[in-house]
C-alpha cells in the first residue's frame, strides 16, 4: 500500500524552500568539498556549538551529527550506515542518528579537520560520537578543545562555560592558522540576535488557529538560521521573508492547504526523518495538524550582550544552556522538559500531545511518566510512541500511523 | 566457586554484600545515626563521612523485577537503574536519611527527577552537578574549581538539612579514612598477583560491595583482619586457562563472576566502579590546604573514569594497559548494561585497541541481574577455550 501522500506547497513557500536550499549550498557545509580539495583548514564539532564564531572567523566547519543526518539518512543510505555502525560492536541501543555519525567517522567518510571542537552535551549519545571523535583512529592526532558544560543553570555556570569558550579562540587559531576579530564577531552575533528574533516572532505567528503552516517550517527555519546562515545577512533576510509570508497568511485567517484543521497536536521530538509517510496523512485522514517539535521549538533566546568578549561568551553560554534545542531539554530536569511540552500545548491549543519516545533518548524514557501526569492534570490527551525518529525500521510508519490513529479515536478527538 | 576462605570477617562482609541492609546500619541507627544514599563513585564519600553520616552506596542486590520502576522508567532504560528503584518503591532503602544523585549519565540523573515524585519515605534528595570533561588541555583547574563549588554546595546542603558542621579538619580525617580503605582494597588486590589468588574474583567483589554499606571505621578494621587471614593462606590450585580483566560499569551479581570461574576464567583485575577503578589509581591529597579542592581534583582528573565524561578514554586506556602488565592478563572482558550508550560505544574502541594489541577480547551486553545466563556461559566458555588453546 502507498501511503505517502503528495504534499502541494504554495508558491511562497516553495520559493522559500528554494532559497533555503541555496543558503545550504552557499554554507560553509554546502562547500565543503571545496575546502577538501583546496586544503582549506576545516573544523568538525558537535551539533550545539555556536556557530558565531567560526563564520566571525571565516572558518569552514560542519556539525558531525548533521552529517548523520544529511550524508546518511536524507541521502537514503541510514540503514547501512546503522548497520555499518553495529559491526564496530559499539553501543547497540544508541540513537540511530547518531549510529549514522560514528559510522561516516569510523569508515573515514568525513572530511579530515584540522580541529575538533567539542562541548559535553546534550546527552549519552552525543558523549559517546565526541570520544569517537577525538580518539578514535582517522582524527587521533588532531588537535581538540573539549568544553565542559555545566548542567546547573545558574549565573555561575555560565560563567564557567563562558570561560572555557574563550579558550577556543585561541585554540583555533593555533589550529587552523585563521584570525579572531573582535569587531567581526561582533557583527557576525548583532545579526545572528536579529535571525533568532524572527526565529522567535516565527513561532509566535504559528499560534494561530488555523496553522498558517506545517511545523516542519519551524525545523527548516532553525536549520537556515542556526546550521546554514547563522549570522549572515543572507539568512536573516530570508527568514524575514519566510516571517512576512506566514504573517499574511494569518492575517488572511489561512490555514494549510487542503487540509481542514480539526485536531492540533505537538509530536513532543525530532520530526522524523519518514514524516512524508505520517503527517500528511494524519492531515487527510482526520484534519490532525502536528504544530510544533524539538527543534522547530524556539525558546525565548537571551541575546548575545555584544558590549565585551567576556559578555558575548557568558551570553552565548546562556543561550546555550537554556534556549538550545535538546540541551534545554534533556541536559535539564524532567520538568523542564515536561514543562516545554505544556507551554507548547497551552500556547498552540493542541488538543493531544504526542511523545514519540525515539529510542535514543534514554532520558525522555525516564521522564514519561512525569510528563504523563502533567498532562493529565491539564486534562489533555498525551500518548507515547516508543519508535525511531530515523530509522524507520524499527518501528514502521504504518505502525506509527495506526497507533496515533487509535489514540485520536480512544481519545474521543475523532 | 569459593577460594576456601577460612575468615570469620569475610563471611560476615560476604553476607554484608549478599543483602541490601545489614546490622551495622541497624546499630548505626540505634545510636542516632544519620545515613546518606548515593549512587555513582563520583559522589565524595568522604564530604557524607566528614558530616558524620554513613554513606550507603545504593544497589540492587537481590531484585528480581523491575515492575514498579517500570511506570517511572521505560525498557530504553538500564536494568541498573529499574533495579535499585525499584528497590527503592518498596521501601528497601527507607532507612535512609537523604540521598545524593548525580548528573552522571541520561539513566541515573533521571533518578533525582523521580525521587522527587515517588512516594518514597526519603524526603530529602539532592543533585550535585559533576563535570562531564576531563583532560583538555589548560581548562583542567577551571574545571576543578566548578566541580570544588558544586561540592561545597553539597556540604551546605547537608549542613542546612542536618545542623551539622563539615570543616577543614573534619574532611582531612574523612580524607584519611577513606584513603586507608583505599590502600587496603589495594592490597587485596595484589594478592590476586600470583598464580593461584587466595581471593576470588566473586569474593573480592563481596568485600568490596560490602565497604559502601557499613561504617567505614569498622570496614578498615575489617579489611586488616582479612588481609591478616589471607597473608598465612596459599590459594587453591586450581586449573584455570585465562587471567582475565573485567571491565565497565559495577558488577553487584556474584552469579556473574561465577560464570568465568564454572568455565576456567580467573578474573584477576578490573576495571569497575567501585572495583579497582577505586583503590588502584590514586590517593586524595590529605594534607591539602583546601580539601574541597582536593577531592575534586581526584574525581575530575585522576581517577580514570566512566565513559561518560568526555575525554576519559584515554585515561582508562592507560590504565587497563597497566593493569593487564602487572596481573599478567591474557583476555580483556567488556561487560555493560543494555541501554547503556557511553559504555557501549567505548567497548568499540577498546575491541579495536585490543586487536591492534593483540589480546583476545569478549564484549558482553548483559542485564544487571543475571537471569538467562545460559547464552552469556556459552561465549564465555568458547572465549576462555580459545585463550587456552593459544598458550
Amino acid at each position: 500500500m502507498n501511503t505517502e501522500i503528495k504534499v502541494e506547497e504554495v508558491d511562497i513557500y516553495k520559493e522559500l524552500k528554494t532559497e533555503f536550499g541555496g543558503l545550504g549550498a552557499n554554507s560553509f557545509q554546502g562547500k565543503m568539498q571545496d575546502y577538501v580539495k583546496s586544503g582549506t583548514p576545516i573544523v568538525a564539532c558537535t551539533d550545539d556549538f555556536f556557530p558565531e564564531l567560526f563564520e566571525a572567523m571565516d572558518l569552514p566547519f560542519y556539525f558531525v551529527v548533521r552529517q548523520g543526518l544529511e550524508s546518511a539518512f536524507h541521502a537514503g543510505r541510514g540503514p547501512e550506515a546503522v548497520d555499518g555502525y553495529d559491526e564496530f560492536n559499539g553501543a547497540s541501543t544508541l540513537c540511530s542518528l547518531q549510529k549514522a555519525s560514528a559510522y561516516l567517522l569510523v569508515k573515514d567518510l568525513l572530511p579530515k579537520p584540522a580541529a575538533i571542537v567539542m562541548t559535553s552535551t546534550s546527552c549519552d549519545a552525543q558523549t559517546a560520537v565526541n570520544e569517537l571523535m577525538s580518539n578514535y583512529r582517522p582524527w587521533a592526532e588532531v588537535p581538540r578543545i573539549s568544553v565542559d558544560a555545566s548542567f546547573e543553570k545558574d549565573e555561575a555556570s555560565m560563567e564557567y562555560l563562558g570561560k572555557q569558550w574563550i579558550q577556543t579562540i585561541p585554540f583555533l587559531e593555533k589550529a587552523t592558522g585563521k584570525k579572531f576579530d573582535l569587531g567581526k564577531f561582533k557583527e557576525v552575533c548583532e545579526e545572528s540576535n536579529k535571525q533568532t528574533q524572527l526565529l522567535f516572532d516565527f513561532q509566535e505567528l504559528r499560534r494561530a488557529v488555523p496553522s498558517p503552516i506545517r511545523a516542519e517550517w519551524g525545523f527548516i527555519a532553525y536549520m537556515g538560521c542556526r546550521w546554514s546562515a547563522c549570522g549572515r545577512q543572507e539568512g536573516t533576510e530570508w527568514m524575514q521573508r519566510l516571517y512576512d509570508a506566514t504573517a499574511q497568511r494569518v492575517k488572511e485567517k489561512k490555514g494549510i492547504d487542503g487540509v481542514t484543521e480539526k485536531i492540533r497536536y505537538t509530536w513532543f521530538d525530532i520530526l522524523p526523518c519518514w514524516s512524508d509517510k505520517l503527517f500528511p496523512r494524519l492531515e487527510q485522514e482526520f484534519g490532525a495538524v502536528n504544530l510544533m517539535d524539538l527543534y522547530g521549538y524556539c525558546a525565548p533566546w537571551p541575546s548575545i550582550d555584544t558590549s565585551s568578549l567576556e559578555s558575548i561568551f557568558t551570553s552565548m553560554a546562556k543561550r546555550f544552556l537554556i534556549g538550545n534545542p535538546m540541551t534545554r531539554q534533556i541536559f535539564a530536569l524532567s520538568s523542564v522538559y515536561g514543562g516545554d511540552a505544556v507551554n507548547i500545548a497551552k500556547n498552540f491549543k493542541c488538543d493531544a500531545v504526542i511523545m514519540p519516545g525515539h529510542i535514543g533518548h534514554k532520558d525522555g524514557a525516564a521522564s514519561h511518566k512525569i510528563v504523563k501526569d502533567m498532562f493529565r492534570e491539564l486534562g489533555i490527551p498525551f500518548f507515547v510512541i516508543g519508535c525511531d525518529v530515523f530509522d524507520e525500521r524499527y518501528m514502521d510508519p504504518e505502525v506509527v500511523y495506526q497507533k496515533i490513529s487509535a489514540f485520536f479515536e480512544t481519545s474521543g478527538l475523532t | 566457586m569459593k577460594s576456601g576462605i577460612k575468615s570469620e570477617v569475610y563471611d560476615k562482609l560476604a553476607g554484608i554484600a549478599g543483602n541490601v541492609s545489614n546490622s551495622e546500619i541497624e546499630n548505626w541507627q540505634k545510636q542516632g545515626g544519620k545515613i546518606v544514599g548515593y549512587f555513582c563513585p563520583f559522589i565524595p564519600e568522604e564530604i557524607i563521612i566528614a558530616g558524620g553520616f554513613l554513606p550507603y552506596k545504593v544497589r540492587g542486590t537481590g531484585s528480581s523485577d523491575t515492575s514498579e520502576a517500570d511506570e517511572y522508567f521505560d525498557t530504553k532504560n538500564c536494568s541498573f537503574v529499574r533495579h535499585c528503584f525499584n528497590h527503592a518503591l518498596l521501601g528497601k532503602f527507607d532507612f535512609l536519611d537523604a540521598m545524593i544523585v548525580g548528573t552522571g549519565c541520561d539513566h541515573t540523573r533521571r533518578i533525582f527527577d523521580n525521587w522527587q515524585v515517588a512516594p518514597l519515605k526519603t524526603k530529602l534528595v539532592y543533585l550535585l552537578d559533576h563535570p562531564r570533561t576531563m583532560g583538555t588541555e589548560g581548562m583542567e583547574e577551571t574545571i576543578i574549581s566548578y566541580y570544588r563549588a558544586q561540592l561545597a554546595k553539597m556540604k551546605e546542603y547537608l549542613e542546612n538539612n542536618f545542623g551539622v558542621e563539615i570543616t577543614v579538619p573534619k574532611l582531612r580525617n574523612a580524607i584519611k579514612l577513606c584513603n586507608e580503605t583505599r590502600l587496603f582494597q589495594k592490597k587485596l588486590y595484589e594478592l590476586r598477583k600470583v598464580e593461584n589468588p587466595p581471593i576470588t574474583a566473586a569474593e573480592m567483589a563481596s568485600v568490596l560491595m560490602a565497604g559502601a554499606s557499613i561504617p567505614k571505621e569498622q570496614y578498615n578494621e575489617y579489611l586488616k583482619t582479612l588481609l591478616k587471614d589471607l597473608s598465612s593462606v596459599q590459594g587453591v590450585k586450581k586449573d584455570y586457562q585465562a587471567r582475565l580483566m573485567i571491565i565497565g560499569p559495577a558488577i553487584e551479581d556474584p552469579l556473574f563472576y561465577s560464570l568465568f570461574e564454572e568455565n576456567g576464567g580467573e578474573i584477576v583485575i578490573d576495571d569497575t566502579c567501585f572495583g579497582a577503578r577505586y583503590s588502584m589509581k590514586s590517593f586524595i591529597d590529605e594534607e591539602a590546604e583546601d580539601p574541597l579542592h582536593a577531592i575534586a581534583k581526584y574525581n575530575v582528573s585522576d581517577v580514570p573514569f566512566c565513559p561518560k565524561i568526555n575525554g576519559s578514554h584515554k585515561n582508562r586506556i592507560e590504565f587497563i594497559d597497566k593493569m593487564m602488565k602487572e596481573y599478567k592478563v591474557d583476555g580483556i572482558i567488556g561487560q555493560g548494561y543494555v541501554a547503556c550508550d557511553p559504555w557501549g560505544s567505548s567497548f568499540g574502541m577498546l575491541s579495536a585497541h585490543m586487536k591492534d594489541a593483540g589480546i583476545p577480547y569478549l564484549r558482553l551486553e548483559r542485564e544487571y541481574i543475571s537471569t538467562e545466563t545460559g547464552q552469556l556461559s556459552t561465549r564465555i566458555q568458547a572465549f576462555i577455550e580459545t585463550i587456552g588453546g593459544r598458550k
